[in-house]
């Protein structure tokens, strides 16, 4: 299985996006990592030219909250992305803030499965089971 | 007119400098006061110079930072450049500095040297009559560091490698080469004139568990690079790494070759001198554990035989440091370093031929590319993966690298990537570490080898 990740932004933080690289490899996934520093555009564009079905973002500094807004406009340019899976985790948001709401408000934004400073295997596992659910769901159908 | 004197008098043109007056810059630079020159306090003194952080946006903090560093004693004043001018953009540096003259609030993170200019800024430091060393990050430094010389400031820290893999993600690197091209033959001129100017490159790099092969690699290829071009004194540098042992051989290691290479192009007349960083990773939230982390390092600096010392402050994990927390880790580091005396001499000799080994080898393949000029063989070796740095953010570096720590807190190389690291050499590393994990275990383990002083 194919996934983008990268860090989102002008955030410079690489530490964590080298360590989700390396995690993902181990599980078996196939990894685009286009590193920290990406614009929203770069993902899509990403995803579209290599048919990831997983969209990973993280984020250090909190600035993905900005960002993360404009993702349901953008995504709907692209014709081909309507099954990606869309996932963000790290800091969600500058300072401090409830998980619950940060949770509620990313998930409006757009994304399924959000990790406001979730530990990064507990965050990869969360992923794992959502893809499952979706094969046995399909299974059914 | 010669294409660097053109080259110059087009960067001077910039809009943002206020008539640069060459003629009177290096009549200054000639009879400028000795003290000002580090390569001179290198020369002339036996004991390690300590040198802090620090840069304020106005003139007037900046002043008031210098008499608290003087009175704690210290040897070498810092001038940390805020990130603005770093990356040329000396509008919003400008726009900044006068919002944080008039509300009196930091609206920068450091001194803007092009906005204030050489000739205020030249007044403050030879009011001061020390050496200051200049500490930016710039990948094109060259208005920069023209400013800083004419300023009084003789010694310039960085390099095209250093001040950008661990920085940026897109600046280009051939670019930042012809760039620090410009740097050093400002620097080897000027050098002429007076005690030479000191250039400094910045051994830490991404400060997270870089191997000291990869470090003393692109140390040994930016001394190069600059002796090559006229500089006649340099400083290799390192940070603490989290062995005491793998600091002392690091040390001993870098000394040698920094001299075994300079003479294999001629220059062995340059000076070289060590620099030492105390502990450049994550710090403890705990302000008397840092000052205990700060102590060691000084202690470890010491077995190292440095010449010059970097410090930190108790307040590293909280943000940009005061001047009072700055001025008491100056005086500290001085008062540890007098009453260390009697240091053993420590030597492992197989750990310092297996690193030995390890460099060689690399600086062999990178000679070996066919490039005409060095510059371009280190762009291609980056390029092609011979040189990796842990935890690079820019897109060139290959990321193929993979290191941890053993149980006596070595940084250990477990998957090499493009680099040449000799096999014997390599089979050694793998040696020292338990690799019965799962790719899991060692991404926990990283997690917290990053962590282990916190």
């Amino acid at each position: 299985m194919k996934v983008i990740t990268g860090v989102v932004g002008n955030d410079i933080h690489v530490v964590a996006n080298r360590l989700i690289d390396l995690s993902l490899q181990a599980r078996g996934y196939e990894v685009f990592n286009l590193g920290v520093n990406t614009y929203l555009e770069e993902f899509f564009d990403a995803a579209v030219e290599t048919g990831a079905e997983v969209l990973m973002i993280s984020s250090l500094n909190g600035e993905a909250e900005g960002w993360a807004r404009e993702v349901k406009l953008l995504k709907a340019k692209y014709k081909q992305l309507d099954e990606l899976i869309m996932m963000i985790g790290g800091n969600l948001v500058v300072g401090s803030g409830n998980t619950e709401d940060i949770v509620s408000r990313y998930k409006n934004y757009g994304f399924d499965l959000v990790c406001h400073q979730v530990d990064l295997n507990t965050g990869l596992d969360s992923l794992e089971a959502f893809i499952n659910d979706g094969k046995i769901k399909e299974r059914c159908q | 007119m010669s294409l660097l004197q053109e080259e110059r008098e087009i960067i001077l043109g910039n809009e943002y400098v206020d008539t640069f007056d060459f003629s009177e810059v290096e009549a200054f630079v000639k009879n400028a006061s000795k003290e000002l020159f580090i390569s001179h306090h290198f020369k002339k003194k036996n004991k390690m110079l300590v040198q802090p952080r620090g840069g304020f946006p106005t003139y007037k903090q900046q002043f008031a930072l210098y008499e608290f560093f003087v009175e704690a004693n210290v040897d070498v004043l810092p001038l940390t450049i805020d990130s603005n001018t770093r990356l040329n953009d000396y509008a919003t540096a400008k726009k900044m500095l006068r919002l944080s003259e008039e509300n009196d609030m930091d609206m920068l993170n450091g001194y803007p040297l092009v906005t204030h200019g050489y000739r205020t800024t030249r007044k403050m430091i030879t009011h001061f009559d020390k050496p200051v060393s200049l500490r930016h990050g710039t990948p094109d430094a060259r208005l920069l560091i023209e400013t800083a010389i004419a300023s009084g400031i003789f010694e310039i820290e960085g390099g095209p490698i250093t001040y950008l893999l661990p920085y940026s993600k897109n600046f280009p690197l051939d670019k930042a080469f012809l760039y620090w091209k410009y740097v050093e033959r400002v620097c080897a001129n000027y050098s002429k004139l007076n005690e030479p100017i000191n250039r400094e490159s910045f051994g830490p790099l991404t400060a997270t568990l870089v191997p000291p092969s990869i470090t003393i690699v692109i140390q040994l290829l930016e001394m190069l690079l600059s002796l090559e071009e006229g500089v006649k004194s340099f400083s290799v540098s390192f940070s603490q790494q989290g062995s005491m042992n793998q600091d002392i051989v690091t040390g001993a290691v870098i000394k040698k070759l920094a001299k075994y290479y300079a003479q294999q192009i001629d220059c062995g007349d340059a000076a070289i001198h060590l620099v030492y960083h105390q502990w450049m990773g994550a710090f403890p939230a705990n302000k008397d554990f840092a000052e205990q982390l700060i102590n060691l390092s000084t202690v470890i600096a010491s077995m190292v035989g440095a010449d010059k010392i970097i410090t930190k402050t108790r307040e590293e994990a909280t943000g940009i440091p005061t001047k009072e927390a700055n001025a008491k880790t100056v005086a500290d580091t001085q008062y540890t370093l007098g009453i260390l005396n009697g240091l053993p001499n420590v030597v492992d000799e197989q750990e310092e031929e297996v690193l030995t080994e390890e460099v060689n080898a690399i600086m062999e393949a990178v000679f070996n590319d066919p490039a005409d000029t060095l510059w371009r063989k280190v762009f291609n070796s980056i390029k092609n993966g011979i040189i990796d740095v842990p935890f690079s953010p820019h897109i060139i570096n290959h990321n193929e690298m993979i290191t941890i720590r053993d149980a006596n807190k070595n940084i250990r190389i477990i998957k090499r990537g493009g680099v040449p690291i000799p096999d014997r050499c390599f089979e050694y590393e793998k040696a020292q570490c338990d690799l019965n994990k799962s790719t899991t275990g060692i991404v926990d383990d990283i997690i917290h080898d990053i962590g282990i002083m916190q």
